[in-house]
């Protein structure tokens, strides 16, 4: 059985979370309801971007610029 | 009897200064005369007063005439005038919704009331009850919180009783270009280090993750806090959030505001103050719908449910714990 969303988020929320300017990691809808990993940059960062890969085991990865976050 | 209005307005123009000059009379207006209960077809001059009281009570320059230039009175018994009060004012009893915080902080939302142990407590994140970590059981809890005026002893509501200890990352060595994640500190009693010890590079050693920013508080009074949401009213029940949910908040700033939980499963860094960092796992992120201040409120869908507890956010997003995890955490029920 091929591995869950959840479980792959899981495997590479860490490895993302420490490339300069990604806040979070999480997992949401495309615009056609389809499942997708989603990264969290704080502003932009070209280099990031670039690392950051496309797909993960058939999952897209999409990345939004959130700003910060903080307590509030 | 029949009077025009337009010279009712006239006469009561002349005349509602000197009403209102009157001690007891709140509000003056124009009204059909109620006799007996029942509404009658003559318009009169209606002087609202704060209590009807018998006219041995009273001293003949209070007294409302019976007539004024011709055109007969009513008086009506409102109450005091009050303009509604706002969400950062002190509220007894205290509904959710409105400002709260330990006396070391600014302000938070107070979110809701929780059952632990048949007692009953108001819940709201650490960083607003026991200012992150920063504070002992039997603090005193403010309403409105500091920043809005609350003072000790005068305001406040509650104590604090308990509070989830929120991990943070150790701060980042200097030159390091935030490449490390950091030690997290082990001292929590939730703190699980997940990966080999073996392991040398601080890299390696996965942080600590929080699940929820959560304390309560004991009313000194029960009468003192009411289980209503302003705006939103009584919580029905529990529900799991989920991704598309349609969800609504009641806090301090932003007061009432809806959303969408546009992603589950969330793990985030999220800044306390300046230079502190935490993470969180299993979080809920909805869009923005929330601003500082806002922070403990609590969280629910469309059917008023309670579905989670708010405490961060970004330009573009918001951050809630989800309710399941706060309630296990601390042991509470509705």
């Amino acid at each position: 059985m091929s591995p869950s969303i959840q479980e792959i988020k899981e495997k590479h929320a860490g490895r993302f979370l420490a490339m300069p300017g990604v806040v979070s990691v999480g997992i949401g809808r495309d615009p056609d309801g389809k499942p997708v990993i989603i990264v969290g940059l704080d502003g932009p960062h070209p280099q990031t971007q670039k690392k950051l890969p496309r797909v993960l085991d058939d999952y897209p990865v999409h990345v939004e610029i959130i700003g910060p976050v903080k307590a509030q | 009897m029949n009077i025009d209005i337009t010279s009712i307005r006239d006469i009561l123009k002349d005349t509602s200064r000197k009403l209102l000059g009157r001690a007891n009379i709140v509000a003056t207006g124009i009204g059909y005369k109620i006799t007996k209960g029942e509404k009658t077809s003559d318009l009169s001059i209606v002087c609202s007063v704060k209590e009807k009281l018998p006219a041995s009570q009273l001293s003949k320059k209070d007294m409302v005439p019976a007539t004024i230039n011709g055109t007969p009175t009513d008086v009506l018994e409102t109450g005091p005038i009050r303009a509604f009060p706002a969400r950062t004012d002190r509220w007894r009893p205290a509904p959710g919704g409105v400002s709260i915080g330990h006396r070391d902080i600014t302000a938070g939302t107070l979110g809701c009331l929780v059952k632990k142990n048949g007692q009953t407590f108001i819940l709201s994140n650490n960083h607003v009850l026991a200012n992150s970590n920063n504070a002992q059981p039997g603090d005193p809890i403010l309403q409105p919180g500091p920043i809005d005026g609350g003072k000790w002893p005068n305001d406040r509501i509650a104590e604090l009783h308990e509070f989830v200890e929120i991990v943070f990352l150790a701060p980042e060595p200097p030159g390091d270009c935030g490449v490390a994640r950091g030690v997290a500190s082990l001292l929590s009693g939730i703190a699980k280090i997940v990966g080999s010890k073996s392991r040398l590079r601080a890299v390696n050693i996965r942080a600590v993750e929080n699940l929820v920013d959560a304390a309560i508080a004991r009313p000194f009074n029960e009468q003192d806090v009411s289980n209503e949401i302003l705006e939103i009213g009584t919580i029905k029940g529990l529900s799991q959030g989920e991704l598309g949910m349609a969800i609504k908040k009641s806090g301090r700033t932003t007061e009432l505001t809806t959303g969408e939980i546009q992603q589950v499963n969330v793990t985030v860094n999220v800044q306390y103050g300046t230079g502190l960092i935490a993470s969180f796992t299993d979080q809920l992120m909805a869009g923005a719908m929330s601003q500082g201040g806002d922070s403990g409120s609590a969280v629910l869908d469309n059917t008023d449910n309670l579905v989670g507890l708010l405490f961060a956010g970004s330009d573009t997003t918001t951050i809630i714990n989800r309710i399941e995890n706060v309630f296990s955490a601390l042991g509470l029920g509705l």
